[in-house]
């Protein structure tokens, strides 16, 4: 009994230990395009598509570009690989998850997230056209 | 109005019920249980008129009521109008509340005869009392004049509604939610019985009336889990049957806990040992409902998963923390008040026992359900320790879990062949020989087909010695009483199911392709070609794409459409399934040939780049040399270059000099040309003499007609992720031979049930 005692703390321990490096060793932390450029590591950017600059797909080597700004207005150019995300168009903010890489100049994006405006401000409004 | 009124006296009822069967738990007295019982049915009438009342809103378009204004439209067919019911937040508390309901009418007459009924009613009719002030607070009979008071004319009514998202428009939807809410419903079940354990002192035999119960929750969620898998395989596109979204963790760990439950009872049935931990784990899982619910509805995940989680508003959001506080409170106050009296018989068995198998086996499942489960909470626990939200990476549940896996396969096997109380050890050691050795053989023979991962390698080990192990503890079972082999068949499902986890997510492969309308292209060792699309609904799209693979010709025919209702891109994959592995194709987007973007001007600094097609261009300098300078001074002719640094995937990078020539006034272009594909022009000039960094020069890049890329460049392009999926039927096979394991089990501990509530009586 004494013994399986020792056992239970020391393996719970060690899930604690393991549990938590894990934890922490994988939090991709939101950051700006100054973060991203410092931290050299996978995070999330979050910001806006700029409309202004060109944006385009490229089927040779399947990865969408765009140039994101953030919320200090710093602007980055992001190449994703795959296509446009859902919602791309629409989204009020995106969040590029992925890894800052210096010799390219450019944000290295494994997965966009869109954000779509909230319907709720023009839900009445809506209710009312459909009367 | 009524559907309002009616909600009101479920409550009321509801809470009533709740006080005399308090009463009649303290009392003892028949006729006060009675009244309770009476009120109960009271309460399930009127949430059934209720929900019924919801549906014939819904099928008859009345789209006076907010909800079915906001999820629902004439256009929609009979089956989809169904889904609606569920759509949203206020539906999907109403199927919840009216499984819950259809619960208490079959466990009022199974406690009735257990000698329960008070107790398991009580705390029982405490969830559904819950439910029903969620219901009170967000309802679906709200009118849209009350729902945007002082903005909708009071009596207006709508001639359509904004009609069901159309990722809910699917057949999966009209089953899943219903399968996943009733799991989430039974697993109030255990609670009851727990606090009702509690409340009459009794610590031994509620497991036996429980277990059934438990036993058909643990089923009907995990049922739900792996629809929701499929579907999200199958239609969705999310590329597998499991992304480790929170919406997804949140159903799974109440079904690891319901899990582990299921093992401890076992062993506390044997051993009379766990006492407090039967108690402890039958209550988290449903308190583990009750906390997805609140990660999932309240908003609070915001930005951090792919699902739009719709904010349901403060009101709600506290009161889901309400009562979640106020389960988890009532239930561990009552443990913790009953701490000293609840017998704890010192645990008899041996290391060497099934017992105690069983026991590391619920804890390696609940610790699972801990790591998945904070890792769902990331977003909080950051918010709180660092003040910034993150949330963790998905291979965080891998890391966490897969060292688990190993443990359960391993103990699910070991487990199964050790005796109860203790065994012999030379007797132990006989019976693991054959499965260990085949497993052994099976993952050394896995080792030449690429297994390269030491604990995937173990994963496998495990899982294979599972397999074996119950496949001969199973045929013993079968020889004496099938009607026990519930659990060799369940673990020979979770084995092969393992093994299709480590076949289809391990060693799949992926890869992103452009598809040039008519021009096949290798693809993971299939040839694809793209034929073009035509139109198979309204606004859907189907892109065929011909398969050739082993000497046969196949079409898959996935789907993209631009959503009028979500004004996004819709896209479902299509599948090829063969019996060894799926070949999986996702399309991602269709590309007009960029033909017409042909020349394009760009304005670079010294350093920058820009792109056309696959090819980059990066202006180096501005070439000009101190001759030309030279040149320039005596008024001589001049030429003035910018070298372009141009880099084309694959191959080394060159530098092409566009330039332009003075001559006594005249300008001249002196265009330059990048592998007889694109001529690049120098259209002018900026140079900054105080900063040389800021020059500035414009190009523009034309691709020459007659090169192949111009050819390439006129045509339609299918971009799609294919995958191939090894052995993904293992999957799902080994999930159908879980549930009849389930099923066989639940048959066995309902009759043993009531067999001994015959004998108590």
């Amino acid at each position: 009994m004494k013994l399986k005692s020792v056992l239970g703390v020391a393996t719970i321990i060690v899930f604690v230990i393991f549990g938590s490096y894990s934890f922490f060793e994988t939090n991709i932390e939101y950051t700006d395009v100054s973060g991203a450029m410092r931290l050299n590591k996978k995070v999330q950017l979050k910001g806006v598509w700029n409309k202004e600059k060109e944006s385009h797909f490229d089927a040779a080597a399947t990865q969408f570009t765009f140039f994101l700004v953030d919320d200090a207005g710093k602007e980055c150019k992001v190449v994703l690989d795959g296509a446009a995300p859902n919602n791309f168009e629409i989204a009020t903010s995106i969040v590029a998850k992925g890894r800052f890489i210096e010799e390219e100049g450019y944000f290295h994006a494994t997965e966009v997230l869109t954000k779509c405006p909230s319907k709720y401000e023009a839900e009445a409004e809506e209710v009312n056209k459909t009367v | 109005m009524l559907g309002s009124i009616l909600i009101k006296i479920s409550f009321l009822a509801c809470l009533l019920s709740v006080i005399y069967y308090y009463r009649a738990h303290l009392s003892n007295q028949l006729s006060t249980a009675s009244i309770g019982r009476g009120l109960y049915h009271v309460s399930i009438v009127s949430i059934i008129l209720a929900a019924a009342l919801h549906l014939v809103n819904i099928l008859t378009n009345d789209f006076r009521y907010s909800y079915v204004w906001s999820y629902s439209s004439v256009e929609l067919p009979t089956p989809l109008l169904i889904s609606s019911f569920y759509a949203g937040q206020e539906g999907s508390f109403l199927l919840w509340t009216l499984f819950t309901a259809l619960i208490a009418v079959f466990l009022i007459r199974y406690t009735r005869k257990m000698a329960y009924e008070n107790e398991v009613m009580f705390a029982f009719g405490l969830i559904q009392l819950s439910l029903l002030l969620m219901l009170l607070v967000k309802s679906p009979f709200a009118f849209i004049w009350e729902t945007w008071p002082g903005e909708v004319e009071i009596g207006a009514i709508p001639a359509n509604g904004r009609g069901l998202n159309p990722l809910l428009q699917n057949y999966w939807m009209v089953i899943h939610p219903q399968v996943l809410f009733s799991g989430f419903s039974a697993m109030g079940v255990p609670y009851a019985f727990a606090v009702a354990a509690m409340l009459k002192r009794d610590y031994t035999n509620w497991l036996r009336p429980a277990t059934p119960w438990l036993v058909y929750g643990a089923l009907v969620l995990g049922v739900g889990i792996m629809m929701g898998g499929f579907w999200a395989y199958e239609t969705l596109g999310w590329g597998g049957y499991w992304g480790w979204d929170p919406v997804e963790n949140s159903s799974l760990v109440p079904w690891l806990f319901s899990v582990a439950t299921i093992h401890t009872m076992l062993s506390q049935r044997k051993s009379g040992a766990y006492v407090r931990t039967n108690i402890a784990l039958s209550m988290l899982c449903f308190i583990f409902v009750l906390y997805s619910t609140f990660l999932t509805r309240s908003g609070v995940l915001g930005d951090t998963s792919v699902h739009s989680f719709v904010d349901p508003g403060m009101w709600a959001y506290w009161l889901l923390i309400f009562i979640l506080t106020s389960f988890t409170l009532f239930g561990f106050g009552l443990l913790f008040r009953r701490r000293r009296e609840i017998p704890a018989p010192a645990v008899r068995h041996s290391t060497f026992s099934r017992e105690f198998a069983l026991f590391l086996g619920s804890a390696a499942l609940a610790s699972a359900a801990i790591f998945i489960s904070i890792g769902t909470s990331a977003p909080i626990i950051t918010g709180i320790l660092e003040g910034k939200v993150t949330a963790v990476d998905i291979s965080f549940y891998s890391s966490t879990t897969l060292p688990l896996g190993i443990a359960i396969g391993l103990l699910s096997g070991i487990g199964r062949l050790l005796w109860w109380t203790s065994s012999r050890k030379e007797e132990l050691l006989k019976s693991l020989l054959i499965p260990a050795v085949l497993a052994l053989v099976g993952t050394v023979a896995l080792l030449f087909f690429g297994l390269d991962d030491v604990q995937v390698a173990l994963f496998v080990f495990g899982a294979v010695f599972s397999l074996f192990a119950n496949l001969e503890v199973g045929r013993r079972i079968v020889k004496g009483n099938p009607k026990f082999a519930g659990g060799a068949i369940t673990h020979v499902g979770l084995a092969i199911m393992f093994l299709g986890f480590v076949s289809s997510s391990v060693y799949d492969d992926k890869e992103t392709v452009s598809l040039y309308k008519g021009k096949q292209a290798d693809v993971l060792g299939y040839q694809l070609t793209y034929k073009g699309y035509s139109p198979i609904d309204h606004e859907k799209f189907a892109f065929h794409v011909e398969v050739q693979y082993g000497g046969k010709t196949d079409t898959v025919s996935p789907i993209m459409y631009q959503s009028q209702f979500t004004q996004g891109m819709m896209r479902n994959p299509d599948i090829m399934n063969l019996v060894t592995r799926d070949f999986y194709v996702a399309p991602l987007s269709l590309e007009e040939g960029a033909g017409a973007a042909s020349p394009r001007t760009f304005m670079l600094k010294k350093g920058e780049t820009a792109t056309v097609d696959s090819i980059t261009l990066k202006f180096v300098d501005f070439d000009f040399p101190d001759t030309e300078k030279a040149a320039m001074l005596e008024g001589r002719k001049v030429r003035i270059g910018a070298a372009i640094q141009v880099d084309r995937d694959g191959s080394r990078s060159e530098t092409v000099t566009p330039a332009r020539i003075f001559e006594s006034g005249e300008v001249t272009e002196q265009p330059a040309r990048y592998a007889d594909m694109y001529e690049i022009q120098m259209v002018s000039m900026m140079p900054n003499r105080e900063d040389r960094s800021q020059s500035t020069v414009e190009i523009r890049v034309v691709r020459l007609q007659d090169s192949s890329v111009a050819a390439e460049a006129d045509q339609e392009i299918l971009v799609v992720e294919a995958s191939i999926k090894p052995y993904i039927n293992l999957v799902w096979n080994g999930v159908i031979i879980i549930i009849v394991g389930f099923i066989v089990t639940i048959v066995r501990r309902t009759q043993e049930a009531k067999l001994s509530s015959k004998k108590t009586v």
